[in-house]
């Protein structure tokens, strides 16, 4: 509430019997005395809102107007007027004074009537004397005249408003007539006298705020003294201060700024890069997470947009640069949000979740967009190994579903040839050539039967093996060798020839059983689906990668295999049904490739060959 | 009657011991034994000679497969539809197996390895019943 507001709800004043108005600049009737609407014969709310002009019709040349208009100026002003009441008109005269105000706050006039008669120059005086205590003691603004006595040296009060009393809890009993220095406490004693001192010299108003501790609680106040030299055969000079109370402004004003300092604590705390867009300008404002998540350095803040936009993903660039301008000036969403890659100043990519809120004018038009960059990476990068264990869980469970089916079944075929060949051999001549060659047929089917158990048995120890750490280097050369010696004979007898060009000090972390395995099955293999059409070529070679991996390649121009008819290393697959084979050497190769953190790929061409390429 | 019947598994074992049963129960006159789908597949679409009227088809063989087997003899199971009955004969035991089965027209049914006596004359009775069906064709 300002100044003006709480005059116009002071109830003192309407209940005033005093004749009295209180007038905006443009000389609007405001507020009424109970006196004033006794004089004119109207209720007082019947006046409020009408001009004083329409009320008193100009005895003089001073029109209404023209008196409201000087005494605005700070004149004090008599404004002479016929006052139409019910049967008859009364020549009033209105003192017209501007009411001390603060800086931007509405001109408000005091107005009070006096019906003329014919009066003495002392009695005049008086009626002065009495409407300006009226003034002083309605104003809500402290007011308080001090006579300068010894040159300057001294102040006493000779006047204080019943404002003074209320404000600072002093009776006005206790002041007037005493001096200053009596009164105000140092240190602000020392500090006002300068103040006074000033404006006596200086004879122009003095304006400064002060804090005071009243009896009634801290005030500030903004404090107006206006020297008044009066002229005549003593010259004396008094001092006009009124105090235009402040602290609810100022408290006002803290607030707001704790607020704003908790807002900077808040953007300090957060880990988010804050932003202001500012899109007449197209400049961005940032908060400090900017530079500290980035590492960016602002040379200037705010920054031109493309700031922000030059460090977006290229292939990004249009989905999210774009996006934004489009939903700030094609659409009326009030917030835009994406994920995107932002480049730091170390040249890595951050994933950031960036969410702004946009300021729109009446017609929807984008002004500004608050938004915040918050750094997911973290998130994401966990998020990611979340994903690729969960399928790496997919994948073996898949994989040992088949594996379950896969050794189910093929227990199931030699056990059901067991079962078949008893019941046959209950039935017929024991002495008949079908009776043995079922009974040893019967023999051979239980020992596939073992035989599928020690498979499972062998799979699992790899199974089991897997995670349990025990590597070692190994040097590939000189496995493969031993590898090779069991197969010498079998390569030999065939007239094939096998090129291993393994580097000596090639050394690969894992286990040298698994090594040995995998080339004694790839080249046993080799051997066993070489091609009638050509003499055997196999060929053993290394190459490391760009990405510190090492490729053993085992190549061969043998027979060779369709790979559209299904994955060559499933267990008890088979491809060629001329050759005997059970079908787990190439599913063992792979087990113990994977064990070893390593991966197996085949291509093959019916007719041309074979080609087994191992990673590490 | 003379009854020609066709043992496509490429299980050796298998195949001598379902001959054998087959014989013991004198269900064919003539047994062709194959150990490949696709050697079967080619004597049965060369139509030098009639078709068999029994098939015990095996499901899990490399190369060609039961399934592939079944595939490819689509063309021909207008001709084929009536005159060969196609059971086939598997030592697994999945149920989807029993089901994929049934969207063949020219199976006539499926039997888990080993196979039984009840098995065979339930046969037997079946292509008694369907004979006069069959017509002159």
């Amino acid at each position: 509430m300002n100044n003006s507001d709480m005059l116009l709800g002071n109830v003192e004043f309407a209940q005033s019997p005093e004749p009295a108005l209180l007038l905006d600049a443009a000389g609007t009737i405001r507020l009424v005395t109970a006196g004033l609407a006794q004089l004119v014969r109207q209720p007082a709310g019947e006046l409020l809102g009408r001009a004083l002009a329409d009320l008193a019709t100009p005895y003089k040349a001073l029109t209404a107007p023209m008196a409201v208009a000087q005494a605005a100026t700070g004149t004090p002003t008599e404004y002479e007027a016929w006052l139409e009441v019910p049967g008859e008109a009364l020549l009033v005269s209105f003192s017209l004074l501007a009411l001390p105000r603060a800086v931007a706050q509405p001109c408000l006039l005091y107005a009070v009537a006096r019906v003329l008669t014919p009066t003495t120059p002392a009695q005049e005086l008086l009626e002065q004397e009495r409407h300006l205590s009226i003034i002083f003691n309605t104003m809500t603004d402290v007011a308080f005249v001090l006579a300068a006595e010894e040159e300057g040296r001294r102040f006493r009060f000779v006047f204080v408003n019943q404002a003074f009393e209320k404000t600072t809890g002093l009776p006005a009993t206790q002041v007037i007539g005493r001096l200053v220095t009596d009164v105000i406490p140092e240190p602000a004693l020392t500090q006002v006298q300068q103040y006074y001192q000033r404006a006596l010299r200086s004879r122009q108003p003095v304006m400064w705020q002060e804090v005071s501790e009243y009896p009634n609680g801290r005030k500030i106040g903004e404090v107006h003294i206006t020297p008044l030299f009066i002229e005549g055969p003593v010259r004396s000079c008094q001092l006009v201060g009124i105090v235009h109370d402040l602290t609810r402004q100022k408290e006002t004003e803290a607030r707001l700024q704790l607020s704003n300092e908790r807002f900077q604590y808040a953007i300090k705390a957060t880990t988010d890069a804050i932003y202001d867009w500012n899109i007449a300008a197209d400049t961005l404002y940032w908060g400090e997470g900017f530079e500290q998540l980035f590492g960016h350095r602002l040379e200037t803040n705010p920054t031109p947009f493309s700031k922000w936009a030059d460090y977006v993903e290229p292939a990004e660039h249009h989905r999210v640069v774009e996006g934004l301008r489009h939903t700030a000036f094609r659409t009326a969403n009030e917030f835009w949000q994406q994920e995107y890659h932002f480049r730091r100043a170390d040249g890595s990519w951050a994933v950031v979740f960036d969410r702004g809120y946009f300021l729109r004018d009446a017609q929807g038009q984008p002004i500004r967009m608050i938004g915040a960059m918050q750094d997911i990476s973290d998130r994401k990068e966990a998020e990611e190994q979340q994903r690729r264990l969960t399928d790496r869980l997919i994948k073996q469970n898949a994989d040992l579903q088949q594996f379950t089916y896969i050794i189910s079944h093929n227990l199931r075929a030699p056990l059901a040839n067991a079962l078949g060949y008893a019941d046959l051999l209950s039935r017929i001549d024991r002495n008949s050539a079908v009776f043995e060659e079922s009974l040893r047929h019967l023999s051979t089917s239980i020992q596939l039967l073992d035989a599928v158990l020690t498979d499972v048995n062998s799979i699992l120890s790899i199974r089991d093996q897997q995670d349990s750490g025990r590597t070692e280097p190994v040097t590939v050369s000189q496995v493969c060798r031993q590898a090779l010696v069991g197969l010498q004979q079998q390569l030999e007898e065939c007239g094939g020839e096998l090129r291993c060009e393994i580097p000596e000090g090639l050394r690969i972390l894992g286990n040298r059983a698994y090594f040995h395995s995998i080339f004694h099955n790839l080249v046993s293999n080799a051997i066993k689906y070489r091609s009638d059409a050509r003499s055997l070529l196999i060929e053993i070679q290394t190459t490391s990668t760009s990405d510190q991996h090492t490729e053993i390649t085992i190549r061969d121009n043998g027979s060779g295999f369709d790979q559209h008819q299904g994955d060559v290393f499933q267990l008890y697959r088979r491809f060629h049904s001329d050759k005997p084979g059970r079908g787990i050497g190439l599913f063992l190769v792979k087990a113990h490739v994977e064990s070893m953190h390593g991966q197996i790929a085949v291509q093959s061409v019916v007719g041309v060959g074979t080609q087994f390429t191992l990673r590490f | 009657m003379q009854l020609k019947t066709y043992l496509i598994d490429d299980d050796s074992l298998s195949i001598y011991l379902t001959e054998q049963l087959l014989r013991a129960e004198e269900f064919s006159t003539v047994i062709h034994t194959f150990q490949s789908a696709s050697q079967a597949l080619q004597r049965l679409v060369q139509e030098k000679e009639p078709p068999p009227q029994v098939v015990f088809l095996d499901l899990n063989m490399p190369v060609m497969n039961g399934w592939q087997f079944l595939d490819a003899l689509a063309p021909y199971e207008d001709k084929l539809l009536g005159r060969c009955h196609i059971y086939i004969l598997t030592s697994s035991l999945a149920l989807s197996d029993l089901e994929k089965s049934k969207e063949y027209d020219l199976v006539s049914g499926l039997i888990h390895k080993p196979i039984d006596t009840e098995e065979i004359r339930a046969i037997q009775s079946q292509l008694n019943t369907q004979e006069p069906s069959a017509g002159p064709g």
